[in-house]
């Protein structure tokens, strides 16, 4: 068994009366993909929150390659190389593609308030090599020729895409994509599953929310299902999936999951 | 010692009560519309003009002129509300959007009057009272009269808020606009209505202030730290709590005089937000 | 006639230089500072001050830029964790509470009476009726070298992050940026710009007093930028020339319409309202801005 990079003990959130995320515990192996699934209001979104330190859980421990990281800014979380993205994509529409893409990069010189002007060359040698990276990600998703365009001109599934390279842009060790195929299209989808995939060989390690089974069981190696904030089944996608509980579940609440 | 602080308290209690129902407006407005008024000391100042000009121009009495004015500063709220806030929703506009724009609004109003009325101070055509001697505290009839009209007033925003449908709306809207809108309310209309209760109060105020001071062009303007602190001690958004906000930031501001020159009451209503923003945000009472 | 263009020169680059703070708040990180003119009007006094106690220009102005930067990072650290209306408040709430100060503080500042004779950047160098020429002349070199400062800083990495956190500061959290610590920073370095045109302002006017620091400066400032176009350096610049331009024509047709000087000040005050208003409900990009990078309306 790989080293694990994630381990999230009995966390709990609550938001007035409701259980959010309620006594949750989860871990993440290095170099795989972890997929969590749940109805509707299951709490995959606030788990996520929880893990990039956006909300404050009211109890339990995450710990983050192997520190405690409950607490901490979540700006600082993602320096550590623990990058999320949105469920709603979030471009950054007012900017272009690539200066969306430019500003994943981690620990540049040029973001320090007077070193654009006291070391000028080394910024523009810097910028160059961010550009560079920006444009072998961007052409990886497909994107490149959008490279200048405004983030706001974007199809929705674009934009998703987008997300998911600007992330790469940080060079994260763990990457938590929430809904990375809403609003993708099926011919899309498919090309992102084998990149996804292709990212793993490379070493990353991502942790994936889905609604679409389909997708989620071709790579997933490992999968939790959440219910009502509660770890509800857990293990290898195939045998999790046929779990009667699972069903229930998701035909119980009524949610409008893609079969 | 003792009646000089009694003074200084009566003189705050009368100073808070017109802060409070400045900030009452301003709370109201900003927890429905969303965004944080800066034209609102100006509807005090029109206000207290209307007033002026009401009862200089007819021979109705300064009480009747007073509730004219009062009308007619809640129908310029609506038309206000039709010409440019409407608009400014409806096309999606963003609050910081909408909140420099009441910069424009509060410069042209106050601006406007200082064309029409010049930019002297004024009196009411009221006669000049002597004041009367509660125990060595004194007060003028018109001091007295400012705290009876504004508890009254706080009591009928109370039952309007509490008792209304228009109350209910109102909380509904506040609450969650979505859902308020799916379940049937009217939106617009409940917009302007707090619109206009809000203007209303505020002219009410600016009648007050020119009661116990004189009207000038900028005196809304002028009171519009006091009367943000108040909101923000009392919770943005809650209107109870501008009431007790209002109510504090005037006798703090009164009381200081014993201690400090007279000129820096109002770095006390400064003092006093940002004291409540470093350790209690949400105000005494919570807000949105 | 010289001497008109030189003053509109000096005032418009003034506040060209004044609106260039602004801008880098407002129009790249959006942040709502209502108080402007209180960093302008810190400038101006500590400079004065400085140098009426024998402090050299070359350390009285940095040192009224330091002020203003450190008073704004303050009210920054009190306000930018909450939603971003509180900043419009509390700054506006500090540029009264400055100007009081100046006018109650009399042992230091003379209040009312306002502070005069103090030493000017190369006085001696050159004849007293030729001195606006040369100030103007200075004028121009600070704001070209305010502009191209603030040009680099926007295009470099660190303008980048600002305009992430005005987009969507949860996404540059979650790529790792510190955003509060950036809007303080654009808070910090706008103040300190305003102070350096504070400076400036002291120096062309010979006479400071509290009074040339009325929030309504904070506004001009505000339209200028809107007007040019938010996050639009050389649109705040253009800004500043059409409102100074506006100024000083209808200060010059003053002398055929038969108001009052308050009333015909006032007309021009309601006009200016009214422009803002047409401006947020018509055109919120400005005249040259770009509709896709408007820092209003997500």
């Amino acid at each position: 068994m790989a080293n694990e990079i994630l381990r999230i003990e009995g966390v709990r959130k609550g938001f007035g009366g409701l259980k959010a995320v309620d006594n949750c515990s989860l871990s993440v192996p290095e170099r795989t993909i972890v997929g969590l699934i749940g109805p509707n209001g299951a709490g995959k979104s606030t788990l996520f929150d929880l893990i990039s330190g956006f909300i404050k859980p009211d109890a339990g421990n995450i710990i983050f390659s192997g520190k405690e990281i409950v607490g901490l800014p979540a700006y600082r979380i993602a320096g550590m190389g623990l990058i999320r993205t949105f469920q709603i994509p979030r471009a950054l529409m007012r900017m272009t593609v690539l200066e969306n893409m430019m500003l994943g990069s981690q620990n540049q010189l040029g973001e320090m308030i007077l070193a654009p002007i006291i070391r000028h060359g080394r910024v523009k040698a810097e910028e160059r090599a961010i550009e560079k990276k920006a444009e072998d990600i961007l052409k990886f998703f497909d994107l490149l020729r959008m490279r200048d365009e405004y983030a706001g001109s974007m199809s929705g599934g674009q934009k998703k895409m987008l997300e998911m390279a600007r992330a790469l842009m940080a060079n994260p060790r763990l990457l938590l994509l929430d809904e990375p195929f809403a609003g993708v299209n099926p011919a899309l989808s498919e090309r992102l599953i084998e990149k996804i995939k292709l990212l793993r060989k490379s070493g990353l390690t991502i942790m994936i929310i889905e609604h679409a089974i389909p997708y989620v069981l071709a790579l997933s190696d490992e999968l939790y299902v959440l219910n009502k904030g509660a770890i509800l089944a857990s293990g290898q996608p195939d045998k999790v999936i046929s779990d009667s509980r699972v069903f229930e579940a998701y035909l119980g609440v009524g949610s409008d999951a893609q079969p | 010692m003792n009646t000089m602080i009694g003074q200084l308290v009566a003189n705050g209690v009368v100073y808070g009560c017109i802060i409070a129902l400045a900030a009452i407006g301003l709370s109201l407005a900003y927890r429905i519309m969303n965004f944080a008024n800066f034209a609102h000391g100006d509807f005090l100042t029109l206000g207290a003009y209307f007033t002026l000009f009401f009862a200089a121009t007819s021979n109705l009495g300064f009480p009747l002129a007073c509730v004219l004015a009062v009308l007619a500063t809640a129908a310029c709220a609506a038309l206000l509300d039709i010409a440019i806030w409407k608009r400014m929703r409806s096309s999606g506009a963003n609050r910081t959007a909408i909140m420099i724009l009441s910069i424009g609004v509060s410069i042209a109003i106050r601006n406007a009057l200082i064309i029409f009325f010049r930019p002297d101070a004024l009196r009411f055509p009221v006669p000049v009272m002597e004041s009367i001697n509660l125990g060595g505290i004194l007060l003028t009839y018109f001091q007295i009269a400012v705290v009876l009209i504004a508890f009254t007033c706080m009591l009928v925003v109370h039952s309007i808020l509490s008792r209304t449908i228009l109350g209910k709306s109102m909380r509904a809207l506040a609450d969650n606009p979505n859902l308020a809108r799916i379940t049937g309310i009217n939106v617009d209309q409940v917009v302007r209505y707090t619109w206009m209760v809000s203007m209303g109060l505020a002219a009410l105020a600016g009648i007050m202030l020119g009661l116990v001071t004189h009207l000038n062009p900028n005196m809304g303007w002028s009171i519009i730290l006091p009367m943000f602190a108040a909101a923000i001690l009392g919770g943005i958004g809650n209107a109870y709590g501008a009431m007790a906000g209002g109510m504090i930031i005037g006798l703090a501001q009164e009381i200081s005089t014993a201690f400090l020159p007279a000129e820096y009451k109002i770095a006390v209503s400064f003092a006093i937000m940002i004291a409540v923003l470093f350790f209690r945000p949400r105000g005494l009472m919570g807000g949105t | 006639m010289q001497d008109y263009l030189v003053s509109i020169i000096l005032t418009a680059g003034i506040y060209a230089i004044f609106a260039l703070g602004l801008n880098l708040q407002w129009g790249y990180a959006g942040l709502l500072n209502f108080g402007h003119v209180a960093f302008m009007a810190i400038g101006a006094y500590t400079t004065v001050l400085l140098s009426m106690n024998e402090v050299p220009l070359i350390l009285a102005v940095p040192a009224g830029m330091v002020l203003a930067g450190a008073c704004g990072a303050f009210l920054g650290v009190a306000t930018l964790r909450l939603r971003e209306d509180y900043l419009a408040i509390v700054t506006i709430g500090f540029s009264e509470i400055v100007r009081f100060i100046l006018l109650n503080w009399s042992s230091l500042t003379r209040g009312s009476f306002g502070l005069y004779g103090y030493p000017r950047p190369l006085e001696e160098m050159i004849p007293h009726e030729d001195y606006n020429l040369l100030l103007a002349g200075v004028v121009i070199v600070v704001l070209l070298l305010v502009y191209a400062l603030l040009e680099i800083l926007a295009k470099s990495p660190w303008g980048r992050v600002l305009k992430s956190v005005r987009d969507d500061e949860a996404v540059s959290v979650s790529l790792g940026k510190n955003a509060f610590s950036y809007k303080v920073q654009s808070l910090a370095l706008g103040s300190a710009i305003a102070a350096l045109a504070g400076s400036m302002l002291a120096f062309y006017l010979q006479y400071i007093n509290p009074n040339n620091f009325q929030p309504i400066e904070t506004f001009y400032a505000w339209i200028m930028v809107i007007l040019g176009g938010s996050g639009s350096n050389r649109g705040t610049i253009a800004g500043a020339v059409l409102l100074w331009g506006f100024f000083s024509t209808t200060r010059f047709l003053e002398g055929y319409v038969s108001l009052s000087p308050s009333a015909s000040g006032a007309l021009r005050m309601v006009i200016i309202g009214l422009v803002l208003i047409a401006l947020m409900m018509f055109r919120p990009q400005g005249l040259f801005g770009r509709k896709e990078e408007l820092a209003v309306g997500k």
